[in-house]
């Protein structure tokens, strides 16, 4: 009987081998369209080479992209890009978007768009609080209210509140004549 | 049709609704390539495709154009930098959607085999194989591709591949002679 083994085949030599575990290296995108280019310099290389030799995941997508990339394409369905293209808006839909006349008076916020509709609503609750307030407010109609409510039943008041000068000017006129 | 170098990513960068238009135009065969292959093994539906697809023109145009603006031309082409991307926010999507599955044929020997624990691995001493060496090695018997598909990988000839793996396999038959593996 024979001694002497059996020489191993070049894949049975590998298998029987254990590379060394290299701790996994970040690669970035950028870094590894650039390795699968060619296009990075001897050390670089080297350093990718290690990361895609260490990480399986990243040795199939090395394989599957140079695959794609060195053939023909087939067609998209239209749809894809169709809804891509809606993602980006239209200029024209932007600045018709800032032309309202009254945000227009309002100080430009850039992209801050809550920030302009809350100056709006601030602005709007100004204009009816001054407009309350020039119309008498409460005070005038509870003053009213009270005064009304003082009266004998039967009797209208058609201006309650303040002087009523309408007998004063009759007898200014009065003794003028 | 735009072709995809002759857009202008100032324009694109800056939100141009026609740029994107014409980057989308450009771009999508080669998007919806690397998608599909990418999310084959996960066997996920034609909704799904299309969904993963747009993720990735949502990537691109996030954040006022953020990721898009990290691509510098100096250092690799635009395709070549988008298939990357586009790879990678499939498996995110896949991953998210659910686990992968793969038609038992298509999965490399190595990654069924069960490992021998009594079987002791000698292991390769640093520095023996270059990383080219061993990325090479890896690629012919760990994923079992022929010599062509990992020249085409390393961007050099077939013949150099070859050259490379036997100039490997000699220093290791070299180092391991007296250990008989």
């Amino acid at each position: 009987m024979s001694t002497e083994r059996t020489p191993l085949s070049d894949k049975d030599l590998w298998r029987s081998l254990a590379t060394d575990r290299v701790a996994p290296t970040a690669v970035s995108e950028m870094e590894f369209a650039a390795w699968l280019e060619g296009q990075l310099g001897e050390a670089d290389a080297a350093r990718i080479d290690a990361a895609v030799s260490a990480n399986p995941e990243l040795r199939r997508a090395a394989l599957e992209l140079s695959d794609i990339l060195g053939k023909p394409l087939p067609a998209p369905p239209p749809r894809m890009a169709v809804r891509a293209q809606a993602l980006v808006g239209f200029d024209v839909e932007k600045r018709a978007g800032r032309g309202s006349w009254l945000a227009g008076l309002l100080p430009a916020f850039g992209q801050g768009f809550a920030l302009q509709r809350g100056a709006l609503a601030g602005m709007t609750i100004v204009v009816a609080a001054v407009g309350f307030m020039l119309g008498g407010g409460l005070g005038e109609s509870y003053a009213t209210q009270k005064y009304a409510s003082a009266q004998p039943a039967g009797v209208t008041l058609s201006k309650p509140l303040g002087r009523d000068t309408t007998n004063e000017l009759n007898d200014l006129f009065a003794d003028a004549t | 049709m735009t072709e995809l170098n002759q857009i202008d990513l100032r324009a694109l960068a800056a939100g141009s609704k026609r740029t994107w238009d014409a980057f989308v135009v450009a771009t999508t065969p080669l998007i919806n390539a690397v998608i599909r292959r990418a999310l084959a093994t996960y066997r996920l539906s034609e909704d799904d495709v299309m969904d993963a697809a747009q993720d990735v023109f949502v990537r691109l145009c996030a954040n006022d154009f953020r990721l898009l603006k990290t691509y510098d031309p100096a250092r690799a082409g635009l395709s070549t930098w988008l298939a990357v991307v586009s790879r990678s926010a499939a498996v995110d999507y896949a991953r998210r959607r659910r686990q992968a599955t793969t038609p038992i044929d298509d999965v490399p020997e190595t990654a069924l085999a069960v490992e021998d624990r009594h079987v002791e691995k000698l292991k390769i001493p640093e520095g023996l194989l270059t990383e080219r060496q061993t990325l090479i090695l890896k690629c012919l018997y760990d994923e079992e591709r022929d010599v062509v598909e990992v020249a085409q990988l390393l961007k050099i000839d077939a013949q150099t591949v070859r050259s490379t793996h036997h100039k490997a396999l000699l220093r290791l038959r070299e180092y391991f002679r007296g250990e008989a593996p």
